[in-house]
Formats: C-alpha cells, structure tokens, sequence
C-alpha cells in the first residue's frame, strides 16, 4: 500500500529538511515520492512529521526492574485496561512502557544492563514490550571468566572471542560496561573504586578491563560503541572520572552513559557544583565520544544499576528507607528509591546540571536525551525536557521557583539557547538511531523504516510530545490522537556474531564447574518465544 | 490428548468447550497453581486479564514470606553458585534448607573465587533439629525460628551482649570474609524473613554476608517476574475491576473457596505440585500433566515442560529462567495453547453474546 503523509513540517535534520512536504511510505518504508496516486493520504497540516524517536539508555527490561516493581508496587498508577490488551494501562507494566512510549512518538527502545547469566529472562521480558523495536546490551566488565582472561594475560584475542560469544549467547544489541571491576570489588569488600585503584584478588584496575572491552568491541564491529558507565557515579569530583574516562578511551569510540551524573565538580566544603563546562568541553573535543543526559527530574522514583558499589554506598539515602541489594552472579545489583525532592537543593542543582549540558553542547546529534529511567525520573517526562530545551521563558518560570543555588552553582540561567525542531530531533531520533547504528531509523530517507512520529505543532511542546497525533510502525498505525489503535509487537534488535567454537568450548567447561550448568542454560533460543511470532531481527556487525 | 468431563473420557474440542461454559458463566474465576513454564504462565495472566480473572500459586507461603518482607525492608542476597564460589561461612537457618541439593555443592568444596578463595567452609546451624550435628557450631532455635534470628541481628547490632552460643553464632558469621545466611522462606515465615535481612544488613557495616533462599518445588520463582513484568505487580492479584489488584489476603485462593466467594477455578499445574484439598469444593478445570479423570469437573492433560515438550522453567541450581529442549516429546498439548484456545473462545463468546440483539 502506498502512503502519503501530506503537508506537515517535516523535520528530519539528516536531510537538512525542515519545511512543510510530504514523506510517501509503501511496504513499511519511507520511498521517493512516488509519481502515482497514494491508496491512503494523511493529512498533517499544521503538524511536525518526525522519524520516530529513538532510546538507548532506559531500563524497561531485567532484573532490577522486576525487584524495583516489588519493593515500590505503588510508585505507578494504573488505571483500567484498554479495549486490545489486558495490561496496557497497569502502571510500570511491559504493556505500559511498551503504550506510554508509543504515544510519546518513540518506537525503538533500548534496555541498558543485560547480565548474561539473565538473558533469557530479560529477553522475555522485552519481548513483551508492545509497540516497540526493542534491544539490550550486553554487560561485561565484572565477571570471573574475562577478569580472569586479564589476569592470566591471555590477549586480545581471547577477550574478543569471550565478548562476541557473550553478546551471541545473550543476543544483545550491544556491549556495556559499568564501573568496570565494581561489583568484584564490592564482593571482596572494597568501597570506592577509581580508574586506576587495583581490583583485590586480580590485581587489575577499571582502565585495564574497559580498554580490552574497548578493543574487543572495536574488533567485533559492533555498530555501538562500548556504553560506559564509570567509576564514581554521583559523587562530587566525578568530572576527574569522566575526563579520565575520555582519555583512557585513547580515541577508540566510547559512549558515556547519564553524564550528568558524573558532571559534578567537588567544592570545598565537600559539596559539589555544575561541570557541565568540562563535560560539554570534553565531548566536543573529542569527537569519538558520545553521551546520553540522564536528567534529573522532580518526584519520587526508584534507582536501578548493576553498580552495586555505588548503590551500597547510595543506601543510606533510601527514600522510603528500604532497598534490596544482589551481590548477584557477576555483576551485581541494587535498587535504591529515591527522592528528588521537589525545589530541594541538590535536586535543583541536578536538574538544571542536566539541562545546561543539553544546552551547551556543540552537537545535539551526539548528545542524547535520557532520563536514565527510572535513575533520574521516569522516560514520561521527556515532553516537558523537550519543553524546557526549546523554551527560554519556560525555563525561567521554573528556575524562579528554585532555590538560589541553581544561579549560584550552575550556569543555566544565564544559557539563552533555545533548541530548535531539527536539534530536538537530532536529541531524540538521528543522534541515538545513529549510536546504535541503526542506519534505517532516526530519519525520514528513503530507505528509512517507516517509523513516523506527527505532532501536532503546539508552543506547549509538554503537550505536544506527550500525545502524538499520529504514530507509524513499519508505515502501520499504531497511534491516533495519543491512543493506542492497534496492539502489534514489534521486534528484538539482535545484532549477528559469529563466536568461536573453541572458546564456546572453553566457556562451557568453565560455566559448568561455576554453575553446575553449561553454556546451553545460558542461551535464548527461539523456541523460548511465542511461536507465531518473528521476535528476533538480526543487525549486522560494522564492515 | 487425553482429558474428562465429569469423569467422562471425552476428546479434546468437548473438554475445552465443557471449560469455556463453566468459565463463561462464573463471575469471580480464579486461576491458581500456575505450576507451569513461563509460555504457560504469561497465557494464564492474559486470560485472567480479560476474563476479570483472579491469580494464586502453588507455593505461596514461602513467596509472601518473601515479597511481605521484601517490601517492608527489602533484602541483601546472594546466588547459589556465588555461595559455593566465595563463602567461607555459612549459616544454615532452619531445618528445611539441610535437605537442599545446594547443601551438597557447599559441603563438597572450598570456596573458588574472591578473597576468601582458598579457605575452608564453615557451616554454622541455628534451629537445624537433627541436622544440626553437620554444622560446626549449632544452636537451637527454642523460643521460635524468627525469634531467635531476631536475636542474633540484636547481637550483632549491639544491642544485645554476652557469653552465649548466639553470640558466637554471631561472632563467627561477621568474622567471615564472605558469609551467607541459607534459609527457606515457607519455614522462616515474614517476620524472620525481615529479621534476617535486618541480621545482613548489619553485617555489611563491616564484611559482606548475604541472605540466599532456596526454593519449593512450585515455579513461584518463574511466576513472580513474569507477574512483575506483564502487570506491574506480584502474584495474588486481581483483574475483576480492569487493573490488577494486588492482595494476598483478599486473592488467597483458599481463603476465597472457604468464604464462598469463588464459582470458577482453572487448577494449572503442568508440573507436579501437592493437589489443594479445596479444588474439590469448586467447579474446576485441570490443566495438568499428571491426569486423572477425578482430579475436576474438567480435565484436560497437558505436557510437561522439559519432557514432553520444551519450556522455560525456574532453575534453581542457576538461580534463572532457563530454557529446558523436551526430554521425551509427546504429542500433549501445552498447557500455554490450551489457555489460549480457551481465551479465544470465551472472547468468541462475548462478542457472540454481545451482538445479540437486546429486548
């Protein structure tokens, strides 16, 4: 069926296309304009046609989010069900993740902090998320086996074979890394752990087992870089982390995950005040690097991380007083709520660090909008990020209602820029799709999947992206004026790697005397999932 | 496939259409048991979800002893194979927990991995009965099991102090490099389950010790997430008002059948689990693998996953959901495509119902 989406404001920045035109769809992608009479024309006059958008960074999959649901079952409303699935509107849920970010425009979402001793956990899980094109990435970093591979100095090339044979077995989309030897650490009874502080027991340091990650990710030819999360999350000075970080990368890609969480630059007093400077300063100079934002938005939340070093140390400020940790296999984890108290004013402070990275950064495209759901607050309160961004007054209005160490401490009241459609686009849909290497989405091209997001254009952009007009999956309609009209399932981005049988051997063997359980209790096989459906979608590794 | 209405050998299409009429004409269902592999499992709380369904599992007393204080508190834990990889120190609470294969795997090896690498196992036992005598160091649990592990976290937090064999309990688990605190929800019960998280979080002030529970036989384990992630909420919830409404009180299935409240129940137990003295009370559908024509009003024989055909199940040695390929196929039924079939008929049956014309 040929589609026309006719006379809106198409903003597709890849294209340096903002103007209003037509994007023509047929066979669930977007195609030249074809020459013929479309079978099904959409009206989108005084509406903003974008590709649709794009998360990389947001835990709506695994174990973590299955403890957070128990320890915190009211933190979501649920309301009642809507007509075509029994669990859409029940808060927190697969079904309204899956809903909530389908209205928002979005249509691909990546799950952060796969472990691979859960895969197949979390992949059923994402694979009932509705809507979505969903993905994980794979974690390493803390491991026995490839910590040691280091130890022995094994090369490498066994580490390359150990990371492609872990990102097939769990099919991630990727390869993340999270304060790297943390969690062994932690279980050795360490407190802190800097780039360069030795792990007990392995004698090697976060440097050492980034940079082979690094390598191994590089020789792979995984599309996206290695996603980094770093030592010292949250504390002040974690802007030496960072930097350190950036150039322990040695010009290899690298994607720094919510860095706004280590833009905090240690004051005197043991406080700390905006780096946003040196980390928006950073990213530009380096023009390997990315990061996604993870903003700080008001309320009550819970935070997830497998960086149980940094969520044992964040305990103390359980908000209700309660918290599960699992010095789990591997990597670990911890789910700590949390209160960002509302104009309270280290709160305030992160909020606007957030903000005024966004702002200062030379290139939307490699600054990717995040909330680090659930971490900083929920994925919802992108419209109003959104809002903020493109609305200097908005912005004041709220800053007028926060207390004085927003001015004193950050640079945001002074930042004019107002981000434009074409940025705001680069934020959530070009810049992340391109993260991934997703070359078919994030824009408007022929070629592209037919992933199109028409708001209807409003200068309250809070409701603009909360409730899009209309929503395109693969050219079929998902959304209409912000409701779900057809429950589809999409699909699980898995990329394709080869994995050496002699170190699939080797794992077996190693698995077995672990867990008592051999490789194949590791695996995501198909016949895990429903069989009528097409879960899996394979992306090919870089050339 | 083999299946019985009213005792009756009948075929398949008649067991189900016997089903979806008793189901089609009950206003407060239950499902319960969900003994099952997780394609089963999501299938049950999709029915459940559009027929207003209520949702019970076989081994819920050890799951709300867990979640209650999960909850309230939350938890420190470990898994099996970290216990048998790093512990130098183990406190077995409770009798049940001796009879776990785990005890095996710790009793048989020095700990591998970490910084207690290298060193003997201990075993200390509080409350273990007769087993007590394996363990190193073994006091009993007279007063109650969640009483006398409340006492140990007041030792250990200071509050109390003496010569007691508590005490050196105590002393010995946070002189550990690597301890682990191995228990059995259904026998701790919610308050000791609290205490005992209370007890490692202690702990952790100055070492590293973690709660590990072992399971039942039932796949609560499988069921909990799966609940999680599909509706937001753990078991023992409702759908009879369109959102799921969790309440282990209110959707204890017993308690429902013994108050009368219930007139509908789907019994699913695709794995072999202990056959509640309740079902009878009711007008029932069996979804089981082990069949017998007076287990219901409505049997219907399914496949065991992991032998007659494949599924995921909780795996309790790799503290997962792992996939298990059939080890023996038949040709049975899974207990996933049963519930579907049955959810698709009833949904026929509404929209049928619905179009008639009203007078």
């Amino acid at each position: 069926m040929l589609s026309v989406i006719r006379g809106g404001r198409v903003v597709d920045p890849t294209a340096s296309r903002d103007a209003v035109g037509d994007v023509w769809i047929e066979d669930g992608r977007v195609v030249e304009p074809a020459g013929r009479e479309p079978d099904r024309v959409i009206d989108a006059s005084g509406c903003v046609v974008m590709a649709g958008g794009v998360e990389v960074h947001s835990h709506i999959a695994g174990g973590n989010v299955i403890t957070s649901r128990l320890l915190l079952p009211d933190l979501y409303v649920s309301e009642a069900s809507p007509e075509g699935h029994p669990f859409a509107h029940a808060g927190g849920a697969a079904g309204w993740i899956g809903s909530t970010y389908a209205r928002m425009g979005y249509t691909t979402a990546v799950e952060p902090a796969m472990p691979p001793t859960h895969a197949l956990a979390t992949q059923l899980e994402l694979a009932d998320i509705p809507l979505l094109d969903r993905g994980a990435l794979t974690v390493m970093g803390n491991d026995d086996q490839l910590l040691q591979l280091l130890r022995e100095r094994q090369g490498g090339n066994a580490v390359r074979d150990l990371v492609a044979l872990s990102v097939a077995t769990s099919r991630g989309l990727g390869v993340k890394c999270i304060n790297a030897g943390g969690a062994s650490a932690f279980k050795d009874g360490a407190l802190r752990l800097s780039l360069d502080d030795e792990i007990p027991v392995y004698g090697l340091s976060t440097r050492q087992i980034m940079g082979s990650l690094l390598d191994a990710v590089e020789e792979i030819g995984v599309p996206h870089p290695l996603h980094v999360h770093c030592n010292n999350l949250g504390l002040p000075g974690a802007d030496d982390s960072f930097v350190e970080t950036l150039d322990a990368a040695e010009g290899r890609r690298i994607h720094f995950a919510h860095a706004q969480f280590y833009a905090y630059g240690a004051t005197e007093g043991g406080g700390f005040r905006s780096a946003a400077e040196r980390i928006a300063q950073a990213i530009a100079d380096n023009p390997n690097a990315t990061l996604d934002i993870g903003q700080v938005v008001f309320g009550q939340t819970v935070t997830v991380s497998l960086d149980i070093l940094r969520q044992f140390a964040g305990r103390k400020g359980a908000k209700p007083k309660k918290w599960v940790l699992n010095a789990g296999d591997a990597e670990g984890g911890g789910v700590v709520p949390f209160l960002y108290r509302p104009r309270g004013p280290t709160s305030s402070l992160q909020w606007a660090i957030g903000l005024e990275i966004m702002l200062l950064s030379t290139d939307p495209e490699r600054t990717i909008l995040t909330t680090d759901h659930p971490n900083g607050g929920p994925f919802t309160q992108y419209p109003r990020i959104i809002h903020l961004l493109m609305d200097k007054s908005e912005r004041d209005r709220e800053i007028a209602t926060l207390p004085g160490i927003v001015g004193e401490r950050s640079g945001l009241p002074g930042l004019e820029r107002e981000y434009t459609l074409s940025e705001i686009a680069q934020l959530t849909r070009s810049g992340p799709a391109k993260l991934l290497g997703l070359a078919d989405r994030g824009h408007l091209r022929p070629g592209a999947c037919a992933d199109v997001a028409v708001y209807r254009d409003d200068t309250n952009r809070t409701a603009m992206f909360t409730a899009a007009k209309l929503v395109l999956k693969d050219g079929v309609p998902i959304v209409e004026d912000g409701e779900v009209v057809e429950w589809r399932a999409g699909r699980t981005l898995s990329l394709s790697v080869e994995s050496d049988p002699a170190m699939a051997k080797r794992a077996d063997t190693y698995l077995t005397d672990r867990f008592g359980a051999g490789l194949d209790s590791f695996a995501v096989p198909d016949a895990a999932f429903d069989a009528d459906a097409d879960t899996f979608e394979a992306v090919p590794c870089r050339a | 496939m083999a299946a019985w209405v009213k005792g009756g050998a009948t075929d398949a299409d008649t067991a189900i259409g016997a089903a979806v009429s008793l189901l089609a004409k009950a206003r407060a269902p239950v499902i319960a048991g969900l003994s099952a592999d997780v394609a089963a499992i999501r299938a049950a709380y999709d029915l459940a979800g559009r027929i207003g369904a209520s949702i019970d599992t076989a081994g819920a007393v050890g799951t709300y002893a867990e979640l209650g204080a999960l909850s309230r508190v939350g938890a420190m834990t470990s898994t099996p194979a970290e216990a048998v990889g790093r512990a130098d120190t183990v406190l077995v609470v409770g009798a049940a927990p001796w009879h776990a294969p785990l005890l095996k795997r710790l009793t048989g090896a020095k700990p591998t991995r970490g910084r207690a690498a290298g060193a003997d196992r201990t075993l200390l036992a509080l409350g273990a009965g007769s087993e007590g005598s394996k363990a190193a160091l073994s006091c009993p649990s007279a007063g109650g099991l969640a009483e006398a592990v409340a006492e140990l976290r007041a030792y250990a937090k200071g509050h109390l102090a003496g010569d007691t064999p508590r005490a050196e309990l105590v002393a010995r688990i946070a002189a550990a490099q690597y301890g682990v605190l191995l228990y059995d929800p259904a026998e701790l019960g919610e308050l000791g389950v609290e205490m005992l998280q209370g007890f490692a979080m202690e702990l952790n002030e100055t070492t590293r010790c973690f709660t590990l529970a072992v399971a039942g036989p039932d796949q609560d384990r499988a069921v909990v997430p799966v609940a999680a992630w599909l509706t937001g909420q753990a078991p023992r919830s409702g759908f009879g008002r369109r959102v799921p409404e969790h309440d282990p009180w209110r959707f204890d299935v017993a308690r429902q059948v013994a108050a009368g409240e219930v007139d509908a129940v789907i019994w699913l137990a695709a794995l072999p689990v202990d056959r509640p003295e309740w079902l009878a009370a009711v007008p029932s559908v069996a979804l089981v693998a082990e069949a017998e024509a007076s287990l219901a009003d409505v049997v219907i024989a399914v496949g065991r996953p992991g032998r007659d055909l494949g599924g995921v199940l909780w795996n309790e040695q790799r503290a997962a959901l792992t996939y298990w390929p059939a080890s023996a196929p038949t040709d049975l039924p899974s207990a996933a495509s049963v519930l579907g079939a049955l959810t698709e008929r009833l949904a026929e049956g509404r929209v049928a119902s619905r179009s008639e014309p009203a007078c």
